[in-house]
């Protein structure tokens, strides 16, 4: 109804008078103007000038003499490099792997019929939405050297307290399991919603020519799930690297860096030792290296498909 | 027998959730306990609750103009993302064959583009212009981080409107652009609302971009403002649960709006040509 009146209000000679309207092949084009406007100026004019700043010896406060590409072979023979690029690499992996095995379990959970399963849901994914600060916070809480939550109830066991924060070794397994605790619901919901739009027939006829559980899981769900497993797989590859967040406010990179990504490593170059070209250097890699992982993987999808 | 794993299957959902939310659950339980008492006993229920936290807080420190900073900067980006994403998103839905392959692939490169990198010149420009401190770089940046997913999300809700709506107001004389405001925004209205709100809780939530730019206690978001807590009241755990659990109020509330919508969007980047 409403679509009618609107229709008829319009004032059609209102709308001829106009001289000013454009061609109507122009159209899209400017709908997506303003788009492109602010894309542009956020993104693709840092980009050029991040280029620029990786070429040359410069601080927050001004621009140095052009060194070629001189960042680019300190930051190759630098340790700290190395290291980040590593702890990217395998904070990406296990979050990935983990994040998607339980998503998966989960969601196959919530696909079965209960009641209050809409609840359960809901609730499972607070992780995902509630603010990173606040998530850090509680998690800070929980694994504090002493006094907290895990600790406590480890030494109730007669286990020896153990230091989250300040071993290396501990605080890499704190900042992936608090990440995958704070991505796995997305994973879940994805791989949920395909589920339910599974055709339930499917299962049935299966069932008739006699397949078992675990043939109906391997040769009906699986399959189904393969597209969005492998979309949602590069997304969270590319949030990985890109996060700031998890690692910052939990152990701020360390302890001795074993927690610093490229991200982290990055900000500490530029805003901590104020050397913009090192910083931007760091930050166009971050950026090649993603675009080099999302061409591999979409090129694995468009052949398993 | 079939009613049992009904309840047995319940029962397994509640103890998943249990554990899956316990941190959660903990910083808001403990919020209403002393500093004290939350480092003394480690019962899960407050014994004794108590606003002595809240009310802190609220005294001595700027918490509430760090809400506000934060409800201007998420209103104002996903008030901006939402009119460019509604735009694009019915381009890309009518126009499909001219630009929707280079335009998709863009927006690819939008999602995966480290921020870091956007931020380094970005804040030397807005630093030069004296704009730190100022919330436009940061709402100019949420509403470009936003827009993949918005345009998106728009597009396939535009795809859901059939394209005779179009015609027929083309036919009485209807400019597309007038088509789009009179005709296809009003049925769109539901999953506008709903992108809108993803849209402005990423931005409430945000931390990064907002801690580089917004440096002073007066323009801090709140996220910033309760990182600057954790490093300063670092053993008042009361007093820091207390801005915790404030600060997801907005969050949880608007996700409860939206929940709904949320089986759509996450899959919106999916959504292939």
């Amino acid at each position: 109804m409403p679509v009618q009146v609107s229709s008829t209000r319009v004032n059609t000679r209102r709308v001829l008078k106009t001289p000013t309207a454009l061609p109507i092949h122009m159209l899209p084009y400017l709908l997506l103007l303003p788009s492109l406007a602010i894309i542009l100026l956020i993104e693709f004019y840092p980009f050029l000038t991040g280029v620029s700043y990786s070429l040359h010896k410069g601080s927050l406060l001004s621009a140095g003499p052009f060194v070629g590409l001189d960042n680019y072979a300190r930051l190759f023979r630098s340790s700290s490099f190395y290291n980040s690029l590593w702890f990217s690499f395998v904070f990406a992996f296990f979050n990935v792997a983990i994040s998607y095995m339980l998503g998966l379990a989960l969601a196959l959970f919530l696909n079965l019929e209960f009641p209050g399963r809409g609840f359960c849901r809901v609730a499972l994914l607070v992780p995902w939405i509630v603010p990173a600060v606040v998530s850090i916070v509680s998690w800070k809480w929980l694994i504090a050297d002493r006094g907290g939550m895990v600790n406590v109830i480890l030494s109730s066991l007669g286990i020896r307290p153990i230091y989250f924060l300040s071993q290396s070794g501990w605080a890499i397994v704190a900042v992936i399991a608090i990440k995958i605790w704070r991505s796995f619901p997305f994973m879940m919901l994805s791989l949920l919603a395909q589920l339910q739009v599974i055709d339930r027939t499917l299962y049935e006829a299966g069932k008739i020519d006699g397949a078992s559980n675990r043939q109906l899981f391997w040769y009906i769900t699986l399959p189904h799930l393969k597209n969005i497993s492998i979309i949602q797989a590069i997304l969270m590859v590319i949030w990985s690297i890109n996060d700031f967040e998890t690692p910052f406010l939990l152990t701020q990179g360390g302890p001795s860096n074993a927690t610093e990504n490229l991200i982290l490593l990055s900000y500490r170059y530029t805003f901590g030792r104020n050397d913009v070209g090192l910083g931007s250097s760091v930050a166009l890699l971050t950026l090649v290296l993603l675009m080099v992982l999302a061409t591999i993987m979409m090129r694995q999808q468009r052949k398993t498909i | 027998m079939k009613v049992n794993r009904k309840w047995l299957l319940l029962f397994c959902g509640l103890i998943i959730v249990l554990i899956v939310d316990f941190p959660i659950l903990t910083v808001a339980l403990n919020s209403f306990r002393t500093t004290e008492s939350i480092l003394s006993s480690h019962s899960f229920l407050p014994t004794e609750p108590t606003l002595t936290n809240y009310v802190y807080i609220s005294a001595r420190t700027h918490f509430w103009t760090f809400l506000l900073n934060s409800m201007i900067v998420a209103f104002a980006a996903s008030f901006l993302g939402i009119v460019l994403a509604t735009l694009a998103g019915f381009a890309l839905s009518r126009y499909r064959a001219l630009i929707l392959g280079p335009y998709n692939q863009a927006l690819l490169v939008v999602q995966m583009f480290p921020l870091i990198l956007a931020i380094i010149p970005l804040f030397i420009l807005f630093r030069r212009l004296n704009m730190v401190n100022n919330f436009v770089p940061v709402i100019l940046v949420y509403t470009v981080t936003q827009l993949p997913f918005a345009t998106w999300m728009l597009r396939s809700y535009f795809d859901s409107i059939p394209r005779e709506l179009d015609e027929a107001a083309r036919i009485d004389g209807c400019t597309p652009l007038r088509g789009l405001v009179q005709i296809i925004l009003p049925l769109a209205l539901p999953g506008i609302v709903a992108v809108a709100i993803f849209s402005f809780l990423f931005s409430y939530n945000e931390f990064f971009i907002s801690s580089v730019f917004l440096r002073d206690e007066n323009r801090m978001t709140v996220p910033v403002g309760i990182q600057s807590f954790m490093q300063q009241y670092s053993t008042d755990w009361g007093s820091l649960m207390a801005a915790a659990t404030l600060g997801m109020v907005p969050t949880l509330i608007l996700f409860f709006f939206i929940q709904k919508y949320m089986m759509a969007g996450a899959t919106a980047g999916a959504v292939k040509g």
